[in-house]
C-alpha cells in the first residue's frame, strides 16, 4: 500500500509516496503563484483603475493592461468614467420604447398652487472617480433623490402656463444647475450632463379641459378665418360691381357726347344747305316731313269751316280743327 | 518540542494578524482598550495597535450616508395640511461620540428622524403654504439643515442636508385644486370662444361697410360721369345749334312731329291748310 489514504465523505483519495517526499513546498509555491497573479487586471477603454494601497488610493491607471500587489494589500475599483448613466424621474421605460407612469412622482405643484404632471431624464457622469467611490452612499438614490428635489423646487417656482409651454427650457436649466449644486455639496465627482424634461402635461382629471383650451383657441381661429373669408368674398365682388357702374356710366358719356356731335353734324349739313336757298329748303324739309307723318296717322280732312253737317256726322267732339304749321 | 514551535508561531501569527489593521478610505475607526475608547483614526492606510486582547478596532462609515424619512403631515402657517417627504444627507463626524452616544447607524437614524421631523415642523409652522411651495423652499431647507445640524451635533453626527423631495396636498386638497383649475381653464376656453366671435363679427361689420361705401363712391362717379356726358352734349348742342336759333327750331320742331305723331294719333285737317292748298284749288 503506497501513499497515503484521505477518506472525505464516501470519497477515497490517495496521495503517492512521491508527492509526500515532496513535502508541502511545491504547494505553497502555486498557492502563492496563483496569489500573485490576481493581481493581473484590465481597465476597459471607458473606466480608469483606482487603486488602493492598504485601503488608500495611490494611483490612477488609465485603459489597458495591468498589475497590482494582490489582496489584501493592493485593491483596485474600476468605475467607467466615459458611461453616461441616465436616471427617469416619473416614468420608468418597461422594454421597447415602452413605458410606465408614476404619478406619484410625476404630481407635483406649481407656483401658483396647480398641479402638473411632469416627467424628467437625467443623465450624469463621473466626473472625479475619487470622490465618487469614496465620499458616498447609494448614488442612483442619491441622483434620483437630489433631481426629484430639484425638479419639484424649480416647478414650484413657476406658474402653471409657464411649465406647459414656454417655460419647459428654463425649467430644464434651471434644474441641471440646482441639481449640480446639490451635488457638489455632497461631493459626489458627479457631473450632470443633461436634465430633460419629457411629457409635460396637465394631471389626468383636468386634461380635459386643458384640451378644451386648446380647441377654443381653435375655434376663435376659425371664426375669425370665416369672417375673413366673408370678407374676400363680398370686398371683390363690391369692387367688381363699382367698377361695372362706372365703366357703364363712362360708357354712357362717350355715347351721349358722340350722338350729340352725330345730331350737329346733321343739323350743321342741312343748315349749310339751306343757307344756299332758305325758302325751298325749308319747304322741302316741311313736306317731307310730312310725307313722314301722314301715312301712319288718322286723318280727316274738313274743307273749309263752313260745312257744318261735316262735322256733326264725323262726331268729332269739341275738336274743330287741327292745324299744321 | 516541534508542536510547542508550531503553537508559538501560530500566536504570533495571531498576534500580529490582530495588530495591523487597514483602514479603507470609506472608514473611519475607534480604538477601545479594554472596552475603553483610547484614540480614533480617520486616516486611510495601514494602522498598528495591540492585540486582539488588549485593543480593540470598531470601524465605521465614512462617507455621506442616506436617510429617506417618511412621508409625514406638516400644518403650514395658513392652517393648510401638506404631506411633506424628504430626504436627509449626513455623517458620522466624531465617531467617538458616535459609539458613546448612539452606538450604531439604526440607532442614529431614528435619533436623526426625530430630530429633523420636529425641526421640520416648527419651521413650516411659521411659513404659508405658498412660501413652502415656492418662493423660500431652499431658504426653509438651510433653516432647518442648520438647526437639525446643532441639534444632531451631541451624538456625533453632521447632519449636510435636509431636501424636501416632494410637497402635497391631501387627497380633499386635490380634489378642490382639480376643480379650481378646470374652472379656470374653462374661463379661458370661454374668453377665446368669445373673442373670436367678436372679432369675426368686427370683420363682418367692417366688411359690409366697406361694401357700402365702395358702392357709394362708384355711385358718385358714375353719376358724374353721366353728367359729364350730359354737360359735354348739351355744349356741343348749343354751339351748333346757336348758329341759326330760327332753323333750328323748324327742323327740331318737325323731329318732333316725326316722334309725337303716329298710327294711334287722329289729325283733323282743314282743307284750307296750307298743306291741301293745292288739293282744292284744282277743283
Amino acid at each position: 500500500m503506497a501513499g497515503k489514504r484521505i477518506i472525505i465523505g464516501d470519497q477515497e483519495i490517495r496521495i503517492p509516496d512521491k508527492l509526500i517526499k515532496l513535502g508541502v513546498m511545491p504547494i505553497v509555491g502555486i498557492v502563492l503563484v496563483v496569489w500573485l497573479l490576481t493581481g493581473v487586471y484590465s481597465v476597459g477603454p471607458d473606466e480608469v483603475g483606482v487603486v488602493q494601497t492598504f485601503g488608500k488610493v495611490s494611483r490612477v491607471v488609465q485603459p489597458g493592461l495591468s498589475y497590482h500587489f494582490p489582496y489584501p494589500i493592493e485593491v483596485v475599483d474600476t468605475p467607467k468614467v466615459t458611461e453616461v448613466k441616465r436616471i427617469e424621474i416619473g416614468f420608468r421605460s418597461v422594454g421597447k420604447g415602452q413605458f410606465r407612469t408614476i404619478a406619484k412622482e410625476s404630481n407635483m405643484l406649481t407656483g401658483d398652487e396647480n398641479i402638473v404632471d411632469a416627467e424628467l431624464i437625467v443623465q450624469y457622469k463621473i466626473k472625479d472617480p475619487e470622490a465618487y467611490l469614496f465620499n458616498f452612499v447609494a448614488p442612483i438614490l442619491t441622483v434620483r433623490e437630489a433631481a426629484e428635489a430639484s425638479l419639484r423646487t424649480v416647478v414650484g417656482r413657476h406658474g402653471i402656463d409657464e411649465v406647459l409651454t414656454s417655460g419647459k427650457f428654463v425649467i430644464q436649466e434651471e434644474t441641471k444647475e440646482l441639481l449640480q449644486s446639490i451635488l457638489d455639496k455632497y461631493n459626489t465627482g458627479i457631473l450632470v450632463v443633461a436634465a430633460q424634461l419629457q411629457d409635460v402635461s396637465p394631471p389626468k382629471p383636468v386634461i380635459g379641459a386643458f384640451k378644451d383650451v386648446a380647441s377654443a383657441k381653435e375655434d376663435k381661429n376659425r371664426m375669425i378665418n370665416q369672417a375673413e373669408g366673408y370678407r374676400n368674398d363680398i370686398i371683390p365682388k363690391a369692387r367688381g360691381e363699382a367698377q361695372a357702374m362706372i365703366r357703364e356710366a363712362e360708357g354712357f358719356r362717350e355715347a351721349r357726347v358722340m350722338r350729340a356731335e352725330g345730331d350737329v353734324a346733321n343739323f350743321r349739313a342741312v343748315l349749310k344747305e339751306y343757307r344756299k336757298s332758305k325758302a325751298v329748303t325749308r319747304t322741302r324739309l316741311y313736306l317731307e316731313a310730312m310725307e313722314n307723318i301722314l301715312p301712319n296717322v288718322q286723318k280727316y280732312i274738313i274743307p273749309d269751316g263752313k260745312n257744318g253737317n261735316l262735322l256733326n256726322l264725323l262726331n268729332l267732339g269739341s275738336t274743330e280743327k287741327g292745324s299744321i304749321k | 518540542m516541534k508542536k510547542v514551535l508550531i503553537g508559538f508561531i501560530i500566536i504570533i501569527v495571531i498576534g500580529i494578524w490582530t495588530t495591523v489593521f487597514t483602514v479603507n478610505m470609506t472608514e473611519q475607526v475607534v480604538i477601545l482598550q479594554f472596552g475603553k475608547p483610547v484614540r480614533t483614526v480617520l486616516d486611510p492606510g495601514l494602522h498598528f495597535k495591540l492585540p486582539v486582547p488588549f485593543q480593540n478596532a470598531i470601524f465605521f462609515d465614512k462617507r455621506l450616508l442616506e436617510y429617506d424619512v417618511p412621508p409625514e403631515e406638516v400644518l403650514s402657517k395658513d392652517k393648510k395640511t401638506l404631506i411633506v417627504d424628504n430626504y436627509v444627507r449626513w455623517r458620522i463626524y466624531d465617531p467617538l461620540l458616535f459609539l458613546q452616544t448612539v452606538q450604531a447607524i439604526p440607532t442614529a437614524t431614528t435619533r436623526l428622524d426625530d430630530i429633523v421631523y420636529s425641526q421640520l415642523r416648527q419651521e413650516l409652522g411659521t411659513h404659508d403654504m405658498v412660501e413652502i411651495i415656492s418662493e423660500n423652499r431652499g431658504l426653509i431647507m438651510e433653516k432647518v439643515t442648520k438647526k437639525s445640524q446643532e441639534a444632531t451635533r451631541p451624538y456625533g453626527i453632521e447632519v449636510v442636508d435636509v431636501r424636501i423631495k416632494r410637497v402635497d396636498l391631501p387627497r380633499e386638497n386635490e380634489e378642490s385644486i382639480y376643480a379650481r383649475m378646470k374652472a379656470e381653464r374653462n374661463r379661458q376656453a370661454n374668453k377665446f370662444r368669445s373673442e373670436g366671435a367678436e372679432e369675426a363679427q368686427k370683420i363682418r361689420a367692417s366688411t359690409d361697410k366697406d361694401k357700402t361705401i365702395i358702392l357709394a363712391n362708384a355711385y358718385k362717379e358714375s353719376e358724374e360721369r353721366r353728367g359729364e356726358g350730359e354737360a359735354e352734349a348739351l355744349e356741343i348742342y348749343a354751339k351748333a345749334f346757336s348758329a341759326d336759333p330760327d332753323f333750328y327750331e323748324f327742323v327740331r320742331t318737325l323731329e318732333t312731329y316725326k316722334k309725337v305723331l303716329n298710327e294711334k294719333t287722329t289729325l283733323v285737317l282743314p282743307s284750307n291748310s296750307k298743306l291741301f292748298e293745292l288739293l282744292l284749288k284744282g277743283d
